[in-house]
């Protein structure tokens, strides 16, 4: 008895603590189940009458109008329809006229008034220009920003540029004119009018510029997470192992940075971060966390930012030239309305200036954009062959090329004094004949036709002919000498690098160092840099980029002597892919039956006298402000090329023997 | 409960002298504690219908019951509202560093029923909108109830439609928030702003500081990376049911079908109609509206009349007109019809403009040059036509076709200026889920070779074949662009060889441990790899020569991302029996390189370890096999790239038999890879191998010239 008195006393002592405990501390509870929302928040409560409640607004009222326009505009805002003209850009192309500079003026603002001048949208006449621009000089003294325009006009059409904080800038009434300024205030910078510009350091180059340093995909290993910069120009590193260090500046202690030149320390760190003049700007970023989000950013976002970081300054920052010819860029998508560039065009390689909106806007219609559009190029190519001085019709090519499995169209580009023969040879697909002198005047280049001379130029064999419907050109010279099989693989391969130039015959370029320049050579070597367009397959994109992007004056150049103009090719596309062109296999019998070997000057010119050949590169180089071409050490063969495998089994079994 | 307390103390001294009636008292005492004790279980652990039945009384009240508030006259207002605000001049970001997951915080002021003084209310309480508009913050990840912790805050006073309310006292109503402080962090919701005779673009509703999501701003109004402009939205949206139509050329080329629009515009849409007939339909409001059909779904040409929005179907291109407004939620009816809207409304923000891209789904035409409109749009071409039917519907879908959709895009735009480095992207907003499938986006996009002088890690995977392991690091020792080699030792029941037993070579050899026998332990991101190129390499691969491995490396610099390998294989399909078929016998073309000795980017090894999609990993350790296929797959998918093979074909000693040992090259094997394939194929929900027919060989490869001019003389020997 006394056993189970004492047991239920025990018994009712522990659990009435027990429940005290479950009482008093909540906390304690047990098996808390999960109520809607973590933490129990209530959340915006179910009405029961939420059925009932009235629309905002009644039925009437979505369609009610109003005789006013919207609000005047405060302080003289501007946006685009209200201040630009846009009617005065005839034909929807922009047409730029630059104020000369009076008096002295110092280095960046002539290079400004030469990367205008040097734009396919400049003109010379202010009466048929639609942008005005007139180029502010940093030196300009205060008392002098008032320029007499005649043009003026309130600044309608106008674009007040200036790549340096001016004073005048501020002086300057500038009324309706946009204005395009480094690192401008929110407070005053229009958005969709005005044109925002990098701040630039004061030797940037005119045009070419440094190319991006990065040279891989990947952060090294090991790096610096964050590199910060500071008040006295230099960078302090911080490591991936750090925790306030960049804020409260206890770095040298903790991981012993150094103080370096900011070039050298730059590219050691994946990112940089430049605080600006608040005290208060490091703390908001720790307040975000900043640290810990790049610290745990995924790798695949880190090599994104890397690469497209790289993309931006090579596409539009690195010359003045591109920061200006962004400019204008800019505004004329403005003009442009549905037919402006979209925004892949801008943000993925080769970038807008090099993705001509005036060729296309869809973006498969370029050599460049398959992958993102999931699309691919059209599987047929037109063979243009170029018949010039001996003016005799390549019959035995045109079979070759005819036979070819995915050959469209022959186009007989006939350039000779001689006439054509009335009656070509039967072939399966279509062949035309298109008048390399009469056709020229039809295809003067941005409305400027070059003199009355019936000489055909060099340069005409890239004209974007309208003939030519398919993605894929076969270039070829009358004298070229190809078999069927040849075609139908290189055809092939370029299906897989339609940005590249696919080709036979190869040169490669040299640095010479007795001769302190580019040299280039036609001889065989263990590597190349460029393929010839006496046999070569490109995009037809490229026809178009060659005849309306390049400088006039280097397109001169190449009419002026003409193996130039292969040169002058593979420039451009090394400069647009920044990548080499791609060699496939040429059946060492060809070489046997043409004339003497492909050198510089090679064959197909050689009626005309020899330029200095070598010096065609070094004038190009300076034009493109740097030496785009780039090497490559292989040859794309068949996958059975030359192995000991029965003949039978191999597709392109005539590559190796005739 | 003081009583058991103080017999406890007392404890045995008194327990000889108890009676029976303090028996009766004890078996009380220890029954109502046993009850107390039932009774907090029964609440503690089955509390989930007794609270949710309590959460249901309160939830469920009615909007009518909400606490009234009077304001006095004298209360303050607000100032009208800071044009030059910006994020970092009027936001107060420091609010939202509780916020985890790089995500803002939201919270909700309860709904309150504000008077003035005599007692006439500033508003209707809430409507329908705001009410799904509440709900649906409420019911996001944005949502918390916690107002200490929370990085903005939201109103439960409705400003949907200014002419709802009373303007001054809702400004005192907003000012009385207990959270006000001048409007910082503070967002407001307009979508009709303005009243006659003026038709303000923001609302007239004096705000301080306060973010406003308006619909209808002009560039006057409108405070770039400020406000957020929101669409009007349409109550059709969830009246009326319309299926999505293909894009294509429609039976009208252009259509105007409001209603309200000033007589200037009815004039030059009139003009517009008689010079292009047909192509042009203007509707206008019927004069006769049959019984039973509200005036909002009936549009009327002459005497035809139309259902709206069926209407806008039939039709191409939709004009938008400004009306009394600039924002018009016929905007939201013309994207859902699949038309494409021709914005005319001078000076209108589009709505969420700042991330919409809408050059991709919209014409906008000045004003002045609405006569034009017909050029305009007859000089775009068909396909990008098209393109911007799909992209108008799918704007409608994703951003205008609910109030719940137009307030979470709201937020998701305020969050990502807060944490910029954490935003959506361009592509995740304005891409249609079409073309994120169907596009790849390669990871390594930027054109550029590596510099040869940073060399590559060969990483040799070995068990236990010590002797052919050793030949292989001698071999590979002389590539001269081996910067370091690492030896995977996969075996856990033997120790590697000693040091001093190892090749002697020119680079570091490091041996890894592994912790399980798996074959993904080729592919682990090591930390030891300080090179971006990698080069994978079974521990039998000794017929490879010290020139056509360098020359392997040279052609991965070109091809940086790319899988460049030695042997080359094949997928098919096999038409009999209806699937993928692995091939390995002397093709013309190849779509997959065996990893048993192929360079690749090491940022793949980061893909195939953390990245891999499905069960493909665990199913490749499973089988101990089909590792090489499976990466082929990783790389090709999100390339959308061909491998690179390299070099003839030579006879390798059975390279894929690492996992087989002993058996040859029978047909079990083979099943079994083209199992692998099938698998790996559906796993990927695609085919991603790309069929080429060309390898690389360098470029005097066989060509009639000297051999000791060559950089590559020893390729292909056996």
């Amino acid at each position: 008895m006394q056993s189970w008195r004492r047991k239920s006393l025990w018994l009712a002592l522990s659990a009435s603590w027990l429940l005290i405990l479950l009482r008093v501390f909540p906390v304690l509870r047990l098996a808390e189940p999960a109520r809607r929302q973590a933490g129990g928040p209530q959340g915006w409560p179910r009405w029961l009458d939420a059925e009932l409640l009235q629309s905002f607004s009644q039925p009437g009222e979505l369609l009610e109008y109003g005789p006013q326009p919207p609000q005047a505009p405060r302080g003289g805002s501007c946006y685009r329809e209200a201040c630009f003209d846009a009617s005065r850009c005839r034909g929807g192309s922009l047409k730029v006229f630059v104020y000369s500079a009076v008096g002295p003026i110092s280095e960046t603002p002539r290079k400004v008034l030469t990367s205008i001048e040097g734009s396919r949208y400049h003109t010379a006449s202010a009466a048929e220009a639609c942008l005005l621009v007139l180029v502010l000089s940093p030196d300009t003294p205060a008392g002098e920003c008032h320029p007499a325009l005649p043009q003026w006009d309130g600044g309608k059409n106008h674009l007040v540029l200036s790549l340096h904080p001016t004073p005048c800038l501020r002086i300057f009434q500038l009324g309706q004119a946009m204005v395009a300024e480094a690192s401008p205030t929110v407070d005053t910078f229009r958005p969709g009018f005005d044109v925002a510009l990098p701040l630039l350091p004061e030797a940037h180059p005119l045009r070419g510029g440094a190319l991006g340093q990065l040279q891989q995909h990947s952060p090294l290993p090991g790096v610096a997470l964050i590199a910060v910069a500071e008040d006295r120009g230099g960078w302090r590193l911080a490591g991936t192992n750090f925790s306030a260090c960049p804020w409260d500046g206890r770095c040298e202690q903790d991981h012993g940075p150094k103080q370096t030149h900011p070039q050298a320390t730059l590219p050691n760190a994946t990112f940089c971060l430049i605080p600006g003049r608040s005290p208060d700007a490091l703390h908001f970023l720790q307040a975000l966390q900043v640290l810990a989000a790049l610290q745990e950013m995924p790798l695949t976002r880190v090599l994104a930012l890397r690469q497209q970081a790289q993309f931006l300054w090579d596409a539009y920052f690195s010359s003045i030239e591109k920061v200006i010819h962004t400019t204008l860029e800019i505004i004329q998508d403005r003009i442009s309305g549905a037919s402006a560039h979209p925004s892949l065009l801008w943000n993925s390689p080769p970038g807008a200036l090099l993705a001509l909106s005036t060729f296309s806007t869809s973006p498969s219609d370029f050599p460049f954009y398959h992958l993102q559009q999931g699309s691919r190029p059209l599987g047929r190519f037109s063979a243009l062959i170029w018949v010039g001085a001996p003016g005799q019709p390549p019959l035995k090519l045109i079979q070759a090329v005819a036979g070819a499995q995915h050959c469209a169209q022959i186009l007989v580009l006939w350039s000779s004094k001689k006439p054509p023969p009335p009656r070509w040879p039967e072939t399966a697909v279509p062949l035309t004949v298109l008048d390399g002198h009469r056709k020229r005047t039809k295809f003067c280049v941005m409305r400027e036709c070059r003199g009355t001379t019936l000489l055909s130029q060099a340069s005409d064999r890239f004209l974007p002919y309208s003939a030519i419907d398919t993605d894929a050109i076969l270039s070829l010279d009358a004298h070229s000498s190809l078999s069927t099989s040849e075609v139908d693989f290189a055809f092939m391969v370029w299906q897989s690098f339609p940005e590249r130039m696919v080709g036979f015959l190869t040169w490669s370029h040299f640095w010479d160092e007795a001769q302190g320049g580019w040299g280039y050579t036609g001889e065989r070597a263990n590597e190349f840099s460029m393929v010839l367009t006496s046999a070569a397959f490109y995009h037809r994109y490229y026809h178009t980029l060659f005849t309306h992007s390049l400088p006039k004056a280097l397109r001169t150049l190449a009419d002026e002597s003409p193996p130039c103009v292969d040169v002058l090719m593979n420039f451009l596309v090394a400069a647009v892919t920044k990548l080499p062109p791609i060699k496939v296999p040429y059946g060492p019998w060809h070489q046997k039956a043409r004339p003497p070997p492909l050198a510089p000057g090679g064959p197909r010119f050689r009626a005309e006298p020899q330029p200095a050949s070598q010096d065609c590169l070094n004038q190009m180089a300076a034009g493109f402000g740097h030496m785009p071409l780039v090497s490559s050490r292989l040859r794309l063969d068949p996958v059975l090329f030359k192995d000991p495998v029965s003949v039978l089994r191999k597709k392109y079994r005539s590559l190796e023997k005739p | 409960m003081c009583a058991s307390v103080k017999y406890s103390i007392r404890g045995p001294a008194l327990i000889p002298r108890m009676k029976t009636k303090h028996r009766a008292y004890y078996i009380t005492l220890f029954s109502i504690v046993l009850l107390g004790l039932i009774a907090t279980g029964m609440f503690q652990f089955w509390p989930h219908s007794i609270e949710s039945s309590g959460d249901w009384s309160v939830e469920k009240r009615s909007v009518r019951d909400v606490p009234v508030v009077r304001l006095p006259a004298d209360s303050p207002v607000p100032e009208r509202g800071d044009l030059s605000c910006r994020m970092h001049t009027c936001f107060d970001v420091y609010r939202c560093g509780f916020n985890p997951r790089n995500k803002i915080k939201v919270y909700i002021y309860p709904l309150k029923k504000y008077v003035g003084e005599a007692g006439v209310p500033v508003s209707s309480t809430i409507s329908r909108e705001y009410n799904e508009l509440l709900t649906a913050i409420s019911d996001s990840d944005y949502y918390t109830d916690d107002i200490t912790r929370a990085c903005l805050f939201v109103p439960s006073i409705d400003l949907l439609n200014q002419n709802s309310l009373r303007v001054r006292e809702t400004a005192q109503a907003l000012a009385q928030l207990s959270r006000w402080d001048r409007g910082t962090n503070h967002l407001l919701f307009n979508m009709l702003p303005g009243g006659p005779p003026d038709y303000n673009t923001a609302l007239d509703v004096p705000r301080d500081r306060a973010l406003l999501a308006g619909g209808g701003f002009s560039t006057w109004t409108y405070r770039q990376g400020y406000d957020v402009s929101i669409p009007v939205y349409s109550p059709l949206s969830a009246e009326v049911d319309l299926p999505e139509k293909g894009p294509g050329p429609r039976r009208y080329f252009l259509l105007s079908s409001q209603v309200a629009l000033h007589p200037e515009y009815r004039e030059d849409l009139a003009a517009l109609q008689a010079r292009h007939g047909e192509a042009v339909l203007v509707l206008d409001k019927c004069s006769n509206l049959s019984e039973g059909v509200p005036a909002a779904r009936r549009r009327c040409h002459k005497q035809q009349a139309f259902d709206y929005p069926q209407v806008l179907q039939e039709a191409t291109f939709c004009m938008v007109l400004r009306g009394a407004r600039l924002g018009q939620a016929v905007l939201s009816d013309v994207l859902r019809a699949g038309c494409v809207p021709v914005i005319i409304a001078d000076s209108y923000v589009l709505p969420f403009s700042e991330v919409l891209d809408w050059k991709r789904a919209s014409v906008v035409v000045p004003e002045e040059k609405m006569l034009d409109v017909y050029s305009i749009l007859q000089s775009i071409p068909w396909r990008q036509i098209e393109e911007m039917q799909r992209q108008a519907r799918w704007f409608w879908e994703a951003y205008f076709q609910s109030i719940e959709a137009i307030a979470l895009a709201t937020l998701q735009i305020i969050s990502d200026r807060v944490y910029p480095y954490a935003a959506i992207s361009y592509e995740d907003w304005n891409d249609p889920p079409a073309v994120k499938w169907g596009s790849v986006s390669n990871p390594l996009f930027l054109p550029l070779i590596p510099p040869q002088s940073q060399g590559f890690t060969a990483i040799v995977l070995t068990y236990d074949r010590v002797e052919s392991l050793f030949r292989v690091i001698t071999e590979v020792s002389k590539v001269p662009s081996l910067s370091k080699l690492l030896v995977v030792w996969n075996n856990q029941n033997k120790n590697p060889p000693e040091d001093s037993l190892w090749p002697k070579i020119r680079v570091p050899l490091k041996v890894v441990r592994t912790a399980e026998n798996k074959l993904s332990n080729r592919f682990f991101p090591y930390d030891e790899i300080e090179t971006e190129a990698v080069l994978a390499i079974d521990d039998d691969i000794i017929m490879l020569t010290s020139d056509e491995l360098q020359f392997g490396y040279e052609v991965w610099r070109e091809f940086p991302d790319r899988l460049v390998g030695y042997p080359g294989r094949l997928h098919l399909w096999d038409h009999e029996m209806n699937k993928w078929k692995y091939e390995s016998e002397w093709t013309n073309e190849v779509s997959m390189v065996l990893t048993g000795a192929a360079f690749y980017h090491k940022y793949f090894n980061y893909l195939y370890t953390y990245k891999m999609p499905g069960d493909i990993k665990n199913w490749v350790d499973a089988h101990m096999n089909c590792e090489d296929i499976a990466m082929n797959f990783l790389v090709a998918n999100v390339t959308g790239k061909a491998v690179i093979k390299v070099t003839p074909r030579k006879k390798f000693k059975c390279p894929e038999c690492t996992a087989i040992d002993g058996l040859s090259l029978d047909q079990t094997h083979m099943v079994e890879r083209s199992e692998c394939i099938n698998k790996f194929a559906s796993v990927f929900g695609t085919m991603p191998l790309k069929v080429v027919e060309h390898r690389a060989d360098p470029v005097l490869y066989k060509d009639d010239f000297p051999e000791k001019l060559k950089s590559f003389p020893n390729i292909g020997s056996l």
